[in-house]
């Protein structure tokens, strides 16, 4: 901004673009204290790694809320929910029609398989009947509900929503892979496919943000480093540096 | 002693009453129980009255005197409790019952006489409704509750002894009445003591030396001078609420209505009785007779109104009240002691973090309506078997018991276990460079894909001690294609070096 430059020259223009500034901004934050429950204001955020975070309002995917993730291939979107589930640091649940997810396989992310709770659910309303009673109990830190078939309706997905932000759990919907783009209550939207590792033996995703409220979307290729227990991008993917702004919430509500 | 009366009802055939009850078929055949002593089976109760046959003889020669001896094991706990029902149900005479295993009940009838017309018929009373039950009882009434079950057990059924007479009346019963151990039985034998009072003109020091304290145990109970205590029987408690309705009640609301008003007695209840509910069922009784039930379980005890009608609140919609609901009760099946758990320790539900209640009745909503589990690593090397479903609610080590041998399923560095195991595996066309290498090329979803790095192979033998000779080895790689897509790919060896290898994919990994 060229005000912030020059803070001596103060012009009746510049002073009046200020405080209309201001005012949107104030606007802004009362709009996001209104639409989010009680719990999810002190909910906090689970961080990724830093470049994603930056580009993420909250700086890391919030708790409270819901999640769709595409699979773009099942074993990176399961490393990378098994990922999200151990940061939730809590008791888990894992819903799904036949759940044939590994929880050992998941402890090398940092999750304890004595922590997940593994409910079989063979219709899909079951599921996200499961679903909503999950993150509506404060007993879950992250539940994840994959579904066979298309994503729940707006109603159904409002009432997730509003679920997680009762129970202040993460709530990750998983979903098969599709191009086609519906309307969502979910806070956010990934696509989760495999990179190639070539031979290290650490899990490469590619990580994209579809959509996200108050966010820009982006795409980035990490690497799970065992060592570290850390994700580290590997690269740089041009379109997630270009929509790096300095303040991702001023530019919010585009994304719908 | 004095204003003390009891009535002493000993049941010989108390063994073979129980099996001729619950099998009415046998009413009139004969019937015995064996049991096994060492390398012996021999009869242990027998009412076969006119063969001559009697306890502790050999099986096979029973057997071979009378072909038509109906048999059964001998079930002392059966027989025990058996006993408890039948002085649970003479808790209708009298308050005081209690059983005196292993054959007799002990009614104190001081005040209870009187409500039944005298001693006399409350005893005629008594063992006309046993013998219409089926049950021989030889029934004695006397002012010190032993010498009333030696009488009884000398098979001098109906006798009442006036208040004092009993040191007369027992005087000259043989020994053998007063139930004494095998080898201090002989002793007296022995000594020429046949008779209650030969032992009874005894000076004490000499017989406590010579047959202990149990003789004079014995014979100061059977003298009313230090009398047994036995605890008398209490009713189990029973907690059960029940509600009546005027009008027939039809609609929801007022069904969840009455489920309010049912669930604040029960649960009262089970506060006095310091229990929680582990399974409540109700039932609600139709107009034209027909009587539905629901029933839910919980994982922990539980008395709290509002988490059970939760339970309740999603089966409610079974019911079908067509002309409306009359009654509906409400009963705890199951109830457990009530652990006094403080909020927020986990020492209740195993669960290392977290809210221990909200926890238990979560997993308890979901359990009304879908199959929950953990997953405990078991001590196996094979995929499948590696892990088993463990109860949501018991304990679970964070590695299983085994945790050396089953953390590492298969001897892999961690990350290369596949986080999504396929409970189906998918059969696989691979091209390989030679018979036993790894994959070059796999066909996956019908896409050809070019396989770019293959690690393996990890050979995993069948666990002889589980499998029929017939299981096959596996090889497994781990394998990475073109795109990146990582997969946990097997092979089963077959025996014979000429026949294709099957290939099957049979995990993700991340």
């Amino acid at each position: 901004m060229a005000d912030a430059e020059m803070p001596g020259a103060a012009t009746p223009e510049t002073n009046q673009a200020r405080t209309r500034q201001a005012s949107l901004a104030a606007l802004r934050a009362e709009v996001a204290r209104l639409e989010q429950g009680a719990a999810a204001r002190t909910a906090g955020v689970i961080p990724l790694c830093e470049p994603i975070d930056r580009m993420i309002p909250g700086h890391g995917l919030a708790r409270a809320a819901v999640h769709e993730v595409l699979m773009a291939d099942p074993g990176a979107a399961f490393g990378f929910c098994g990922l999200i589930l151990a940061r939730a640091a809590g008791l888990v649940a894992w819903i799904g029609a036949d759940p044939d997810v590994w929880p050992q396989g998941l402890a090398a992310f940092g999750l304890s398989p004595a922590e997940m709770v593994i409910v079989g659910a063979k219709r899909s309303r079951d599921g996200l009947w499961a679903f909503e009673e999950v993150l509506r109990s404060r007993a879950v830190s992250a539940a994840v509900l994959v579904l066979d078939g298309p994503a729940p309706d707006l109603v159904a997905a409002r009432r997730l929503q509003l679920a997680a932000e009762a129970g202040g759990g993460i709530g990750l919907l998983l979903l098969p892979d599709t191009d086609l783009v519906r309307p969502s209550a979910a806070r956010t939207r990934w696509r989760i496919g495999a990179a190639p590792a070539r031979r290290s033996g650490d899990p490469c995703w590619h990580l994209t943000l579809l959509r996200g409220s108050g966010g820009l979307p982006g795409q980035w290729t990490v690497r799970w480093d065992r060592e570290s227990r850390s994700l580290e991008p590997v690269g740089v993917d041009p379109v997630g540096k270009q929509a790096a702004p300095s303040h991702p919430a001023a530019s919010s509500g585009m994304m719908w | 002693m004095s204003g003390r009366r009891f009535l002493v009802l000993h049941l010989p055939r108390l063994t073979t009453d129980r099996i001729r009850q619950r099998e009415p078929e046998l009413r009139q055949a004969p019937i015995a129980t064996w049991v096994s002593v060492g390398s012996r089976r021999q009869l242990a109760a027998v009412d076969a009255p006119g063969t001559g046959l009697h306890a502790e003889q050999a099986l096979a020669d029973a057997q071979a005197m009378h072909p038509g001896l109906v048999l059964r094991p001998a079930a002392p706990a059966a027989d025990l409790a058996f006993l408890d029902r039948l002085a649970l149900w003479a808790l209708r005479f009298t308050p005081l019952a209690a059983s005196d295993p292993p054959d007799s009940l002990v009614l104190g009838i001081a005040g209870a006489s009187g409500l039944f017309g005298g001693e006399a018929a409350l005893l005629a009373r008594i063992s006309g409704s046993l013998a219409r039950g089926g049950v021989t009882a030889h029934a004695v009434i006397a002012g010190v509750a032993d010498a009333a079950a030696v009488l009884a057990r000398s098979g001098q059924h109906g006798r009442i002894v006036e208040p004092g007479g009993e040191a007369a009346a027992i005087a000259c019963l043989p020994l053998a009445t007063l139930r004494l151990p095998a080898d201090c039985r002989a002793g007296l034998h022995r000594l020429g003591l046949q008779r209650i009072g030969d032992a009874l003109r005894q000076p004490r020091a000499p017989l406590r030396r010579r047959f202990g304290q149990t003789l004079l145990d014995a014979l100061d109970a059977v003298t009313g001078d230090r009398p047994r205590s036995l605890p008398p029987v209490r009713p189990p408690p029973e907690f059960i609420a029940v509600q009546d309705f005027l009008e027939p009640i039809i609609t929801r609301p007022a069904i969840d209505h009455a489920l309010d008003h049912l669930l604040e007695p029960l649960c009262s209840a089970l506060v006095a009785a310091g229990q929680g509910a582990r399974q409540v069922t109700l039932r609600a009784f139709r107009v034209d007779g027909d009587v539905q039930e629901i029933t839910i379980g919980t994982g922990l005890p539980s008395r709290t109104p509002a988490h059970l009608r939760r339970l309740f609140a999603d089966r409610l919609g079974e019911l079908e009240p067509d002309l409306g609901f009359e009654r509906i009760t409400l009963q705890a099946d199951v109830a457990n002691a009530w652990s006094a758990a403080q909020p927020g320790m986990a020492a209740v539900i195993h669960y290392p973090r977290g809210h221990p209640q909200e926890t238990a009745e979560l997993l308890d909503r979901l359990l009304q309506r879908l199959p929950i589990w953990r997953l405990a690593a078991c001590s196996s090397h094979w995929p499948e078997r590696s892990v088993a479903r463990a109860s949501p609610f018991g304990p679970i080590a964070p590695h299983g018991p085994e945790s050396r041998l089953a953390m590492p399923v298969l001897a892999m560095p961690v990350l290369a276990i596949p986080v999504r195991l396929l409970t189906r595996p998918v059969p696989l066309t691979v091209v390989a460079a030679a018979p036993n290498g790894p994959p070059l090329r796999l066909r996956l979803g019908g896409r050809l894909c070019q396989v770019a790095w293959a690690d393996g192979p990890e050979r995993i033998e069948p666990e002889w001690w589980r499998e029929t000779p017939a299981q096959l080895g596996r090889d497994y790689y781990r394998v990475e294609l073109e795109t990146g897509v990582r997969l946990w790919v097997g092979r089963s060896r077959e025996t014979w070096p000429g026949r294709p290898a099957r290939w099957f994919l049979h995990g993700h990994l991340a």
